[in-house]
């Protein structure tokens, strides 16, 4: 390359490194800041006051955790198959990092803006079943394994009509850069013309990061945590930020497809002030609530419930979307380009 | 009608958004909680805590050795053992409660014919050890030299109602 | 016969029967305070008034005699408010202390206020208080509970025979006491204890440390003396905290001694809990293989008539038939359970019982009394006289030592001399004897454990021939032993055998050298000094004399320790249960033997009490039968000669402490220096 050995590998690769680190610690913050508000919020809704001992209002409550996860011992189980009972937490906590590269932040402000964005979006988080089966399956544990199994039906079902709204927006923009999905939002964001397939997708995200009333492979009260029961310490806070970093990750997705990414909600000052990389952060903030909220309200599925909800319910009505849209776009000439 | 309006319910997930409703405004509400070490809750002058035996005024111990709080244990909690004193009156020698067979029922100061077994209002006495809460009778008594006030009083509080 | 009708029921009695033992054999309970069965009858307490048509008011039913044609109404409401009144005069004076008084739980006045009572008192006045009265080291008195029923007064003075209590002033001044302040002094006063209603009368030893519901109890048999009283031992935690007398009918009624009583404190001091040997002169700690060993090394090479084994008063018959064993199997012909030296033999079981039984003796009309004094010997049978006695005619003649026996008797002389005489009829009492028609004799070991014992005994059973005592249905030739051990030790014929040395022989031997070990089985009425050359083997429960005199010291069970059998001075054959555990390492005393056998390599040949049992009873069969007597085959017996002319004495020199327990008791102690103190200097 031109630039030679520095100009053309290790500055470049220095400053990806850094774009990494600075897209993951806040990542990392905002994950165990999510657990503080979490336990705010439910706290609230229950009448308790919630986390408030450990610094002011217990804002240090989250490192506090950290600490107190790192100082535990792991245990790995004596019948676990010890390689992939490692790799599970680690692979699970890795996805939910890498699937970021897509995310914009900003028009420009993003680490890799590759042309099939929301199809690598989808891949990664369809992998994240894999830590979940080998987590359940290497544990060597009823629970587990029935926890495992749980999440992969539940997973496999949810993501057949994620395809469909990811489709029915697809139609919409005509490109799979996530980019252009925010820029074709200018003026109208999706979640108005396309609002059930928002309450769709949002509720499938709900099942996807296996969040309340969705929450059956943990399922404290019937398999006592299910895939995660045999984890301890950092193997078990891998799986805990994972998760947490999963939400945040769907909420922003949301907030992409439908919520018009980091464009201000009306295109005039004094929202045009605010830089996009906060309208963002917001958005993502304000769904994020939805999930406690959610959690704070609905009482968990039955399985059976469950499974009628994405086949028999979901998959129907998303099908039909895609043809309502499809059509509509087709009859009113609106194909973009 | 109905069905049109049921189906309408259905769709906008109108119990849905109706349960959410609920649980946003509790949001907003004063919260019930106490903070416990800084602040407490009232307690009923029949709270059965931790045991202490009273004394009378002029510093005589109350208990004589009858043995009915030994007797209506259903713990098998009291362990008594007793002889005559010096002067000649009933006393113990001895008088153990392992705390942790205790039941908390309160029969002790039930059965007790001069109060002096009680329980007290205290129930803050954790221990580091299993043995700290094997109670001797120079600990009980310290108890009730302790909170005697408020014994006395929890005690005249409950007394018309015996 | 009169025929009564009772709540309906029509019930035909013995003439002389009252209303309320109608009512009993009905099974109906009629509550009472003063009256007792055995007791005369003063209907002071009012608690046993029960209606009788056409009488105008309810009438005490225990002095009312059951008449023809009465009806009687137990439960009708008449009853039940006479009832309420009287158990509410009753309390008037009584105070509320129950939670500290040592009747509570097992109080008459207690249960009875609970059912027949009200449930609050109207008496608004002050409570009568009286002082408390001493009665000596056992009896604790709180005479302001007292109900005056009486019936401490009314045992005294029948019962013990000793009419030292009483009542002073009337009505509500009315105090029981001794007017003046002094012990009472008999050897039954604890039984005032039992019979007291109320918690006036407690026991002093026993005051404040425990109450009757922590209690475990064991019915079991008495040591102290010969008699085999019926007891219960009550234990807690593995203590033994007061013994109380069990109902027996031919033994002990429902009397015990204070001995038996108030001794058990004993059991708790001196104790020997662990093995002992002689290492360099002075006695060490050791194990029990540590003490096994030193036994087996000090037999090894001697000859069997070089060892010898004594045992003592305590013990029980499975030890003895298990040493006896022991010994036979090591080739030793010398042993003895004859500690005293009585001149007793094994082969005629008459010769050493007390062949009428205790509740013989109340078929007797005439008691002669050989070298004993029975009062100290066997406090129950001489209660059991003085029952005999009050009932009148009955003669007691008495040979021997002259001691006040709370009865009256002829005193016939001291000696042989008088026994000669008697048998020639040239002394009045003669007369009587052979007029009588159930005569009985009573012979001490004060006048057999004597050099001429063996003379004597030929003597008596001379007389029991001579005037009628041995007839069909009646043997009335007694020996009344002070050893609990004794029947049982010659029932298994635990003396010498062919060629053996006695007790005298082996301390002789034992001082010439030709006795080398001897093995002491709880025997402390030696004269150990005198074995100082040989190996002693002491096994025994208390450091009494025998173990300062030994090598080595085996620690064995006490009688409430030990399942045992014991065979009274009348032959009867009854088991005693343990109802504690022996202290420290201290083993029942056969399974000591038992387990040193296997050592030497000649185990016994039993492994559990079972097997011993039905062995004993196979080798001898008077202990097959549980609580049973047998008359037993008269057949001659005693030796030929001239009987020295030294007097008769009592075996016993203090009542109080006659054994290794009850010297060990510091109640005993008290009672030494307090009553039989008092009673010397008076």
């Amino acid at each position: 390359m031109d630039g030679g050995f520095w100009g053309g590998y290790v500055w470049p690769g220095i400053i990806i490194i850094l774009q990494i680190i600075a897209i993951i610690v806040p990542l990392i913050v905002a994950v165990a800041y999510l657990t503080y508000a979490e336990r705010k919020v439910l706290g609230a809704m229950q009448l308790r006051q919630g986390p408030m001992v450990v610094g002011p209002w217990g804002l240090l409550q989250p490192i506090a955790d950290g600490i107190k996860m790192i100082g535990k011992e792991t245990i790995i189980p004596s019948g676990a198959n010890r390689v992939v009972f490692m790799i599970a937490p680690m692979l699970t906590f890795l996805l939910s990092l890498v699937a970021w590269a897509v995310i914009p932040f900003d028009y420009g402000l993003v680490l890799a803006d590759i042309n099939v964005g929301i199809l690598y979006l989808f891949a990664i988080s369809s992998l994240g079943v894999y830590g979940i089966i080998m987590a359940g399956w290497a544990s060597n544990s009823k629970y587990a394994f029935l926890g495992a199994m749980r999440s992969a039906a539940q997973m496999v079902s949810y993501e057949v009509s994620i395809g469909f709204v990811i489709i029915t927006v697809l139609i919409c923009v005509g490109s799979l850069n996530l980019t252009d999905i925010v820029m074709a939002q200018e003026g109208l964001w999706f979640a108005i013309p396309l609002f059930p397939m928002f309450v769709v997708f949002f509720i499938s995200a709900l099942a996807e990061t296996n969040r309340s009333p969705f929450d059956l492979p943990e399922g404290e009260s019937e398999i006592t945590g299910g895939f995660m029961v045999e984890y301890s310490s950092m193997t078990y806070a891998l799986f805990f930020l994972g998760e947490y970093a999963n939400m945040i990750l769907m909420s922003g997705m949301t907030t992409i497809l439908f919520l018009g990414g980091w464009l201000p909600p009306f295109d005039f000052a004094p929202f045009t002030w605010i830089p996009g990389p906060i309208w963002f952060a917001l958005k993502v903030a304000v769904l994020l609530f939805i999930f406690i909220w959610v959690r704070g309200t609905m009482p968990r599925f039955r399985y059976d419930q469950l499974m009628r909800l994405g086949w028999k319910i979901f998959l129907p009505f998303s099908l039909i979307w895609v043809v309502l849209t499809a059509g509509a776009v087709v009859a009113f000439d609106w194909l973009p380009n | 009608m109905a069905f049109i309006d049921r189906q309408a319910r259905n769709f906008l997930l109108l119990e849905l958004l109706g349960g959410m409703w609920l649980t946003f405004r509790y949001l907003f509400k004063p919260k019930a909680t106490l903070n416990y070490p800084n602040e407490k809750g009232p307690i009923s002058p029949r709270f059965r805590g931790e045991h202490a035996l009273r004394r009378y005024p002029n510093g005589e111990e109350r208990c004589i050795a009858c043995k009915l709080c030994e007797a209506i244990c259903p713990a098998q909690a009291i362990t008594i053992e007793a002889e005559p004193r010096d002067d000649g009156s009933r006393r113990t020698t001895r008088y153990d409660i392992d705390m942790t067979k205790c039941i908390y029922c309160g029969m002790c100061q039930e059965a007790c014919p001069v109060d002096a077994i009680v329980e007290g209002p205290n129930f803050e006495y954790a221990t580091e050890t299993r043995e700290e809460l094997f109670y001797n009778k120079e600990k009980l008594l310290q108890n009730g030299d302790r909170w005697e006030a408020q014994l006395a009083a929890n005690i005249a509080a409950d007394a018309p109602y015996r | 016969m009169p025929k009564l009708t009772i709540d309906g029921i029509e019930i035909e009695v013995e003439k002389g029967t009252s209303v309320l033992q109608a009512c009993e054999q009905l099974g109906i309970e009629i509550p009472r305070f003063c009256f007792h069965d055995r007791l005369s009858v003063p209907a002071n307490c009012r608690m046993c008034l029960v209606e009788m048509e056409r009488s105008p008011k309810p009438i005490a039913s225990c002095a009312m005699p059951a008449g023809d044609g009465m009806v009687i109404h137990t439960n009708s409401d008449v009853v039940h408010k006479a009832r309420k009144g009287v158990m509410e005069f009753l309390l008037i004076n009584h105070p509320l202390d129950c939670p500290i008084c040592d009747q509570g739980g097992e109080c008459d006045l207690q249960d009875q206020a609970m059912a027949y009572g009200f449930d609050r008192s109207r008496f608004a006045e002050n409570k009568r208080a009286v002082k408390e009265k001493y009665l000596g080291p056992l009896i604790k008195t709180f005479m302001t509970r007292c109900i005056h029923c009486t019936r401490c007064i009314r045992f005294a003075d029948e019962i013990a025979g000793v009419p030292e209590l009483g009542a002073t002033g009337r009505s509500e001044h009315m105090e029981i006491g001794t007017y003046i302040e002094k012990a009472i002094t008999t050897e039954l006063s604890g039984n005032m204890i039992d019979i007291c209603p109320v918690g006036a009368l407690t026991s002093k030893p026993y005051a404040f440390s425990a109450r009757p519901w922590e209690l475990k109890r064991t019915e079991t048999i008495d040591v102290m003396d010969a008699v085999g009283s019926n007891i219960r031992v009550d234990s807690r935690g593995g203590e033994v905290m007061r013994t109380l007398p069990r109902l027996h009918e031919a033994i002990n009624e429902e009397w015990i001694s204070d001995k038996t009583r108030f001794a058990y404190d004993g059991l708790r001091r001196q104790r020997l809990d662990r093995p002992y040997v002689r290492r360099d002169g002075k006695l060490e700690q050791a194990t029990w293989p540590e003490a096994f060993g030193a036994i087996a090394e000090a037999m090894e090479g001697l000859e069997g008539s070089a060892m010898a084994a004594i045992a003592g008063d305590l013990c029980d018959v499975e030890a003895m038939y298990a040493l006896k064993g022991l010994m036979a199997s090591v080739g030793s012909p010398n042993i003895d359970c004859r500690q005293d030296g009585a001149k007793l033999q094994p082969d005629v079981r008459a010769s050493y019982l007390f062949n009428t039984g205790i509740a013989g003796i109340e078929e007797a009309d005439a008691i002669l009394i050989v070298g004993s004094n029975p009062r100290w010997e066997a406090a129950m049978v001489n209660a059991r006289i003085r029952k005999r006695w009050l009932q009148g005619g009955l003669k007691v003649g008495v040979i021997g030592p002259q001691v006040d026996l709370t009865y009256r008797y002829d005193y016939l002389g001291a000696g042989p001399d008088t026994l000669k005489a008697l048998a020639d009829g040239s002394i009045e009492f003669a007369e009587t004897l052979k007029s009588a028609k159930k005569p009985m004799l009573i012979l001490g070991q004060g006048a057999l454990t004597r050099d001429d014992g063996g003379q004597v005994l030929a003597a008596t059973r001379a007389v029991a021939d001579g005037f009628g005592m041995v007839k069909d249905g009646w043997n009335g030739f007694n020996v009344l032993h002070t050893a609990a051990a004794r029947v049982g030790g010659l029932d298994i014929g635990f003396v010498p055998g062919e060629g053996g040395r006695d007790v005298a022989g082996i301390l002789a031997g034992a001082g010439e050298g030709a006795i080398k070990l001897v093995w002491l089985l709880g025997a402390d009425e030696i004269d150990s000094s005198a074995l100082s050359n040989a190996f002693v083997i002491y096994q025994g429960h208390h450091g009494d004399r025998g173990a300062h005199a030994a090598d080595v010291i085996l620690p064995g069970a006490a009688y409430p320790e030990k399942n045992g059998t014991y065979v009274n001075t009348e032959g009867r054959v009854q088991h005693a249960k343990m109802a504690v555990f022996p202290p420290g390492d201290a083993r029942e005393d056969w399974t000591i033997l038992r387990a040193f056998s296997q050592q030497i390599g000649k185990a016994l040949p039993f492994d559990d009490l079972h097997q011993l049992r039905r062995k004993l009873a196979e080798d001898h069969p008077v202990f097959a039968e549980i609580d049973r007597l047998h008359p037993a085959e008269w057949q001659p017996f005693g030796n030929d000669g001239e009987m020295g002319s030294a007097v008769f004495a009592s075996p016993i020199e203090t009542f109080y402490m006659t054994d290794p327990i009850s010297r060990a008791s510091i109640t005993m102690a008290k009672c030494l220096d307090e009553i039989e103190g008092r009673a010397a200097a008076e």
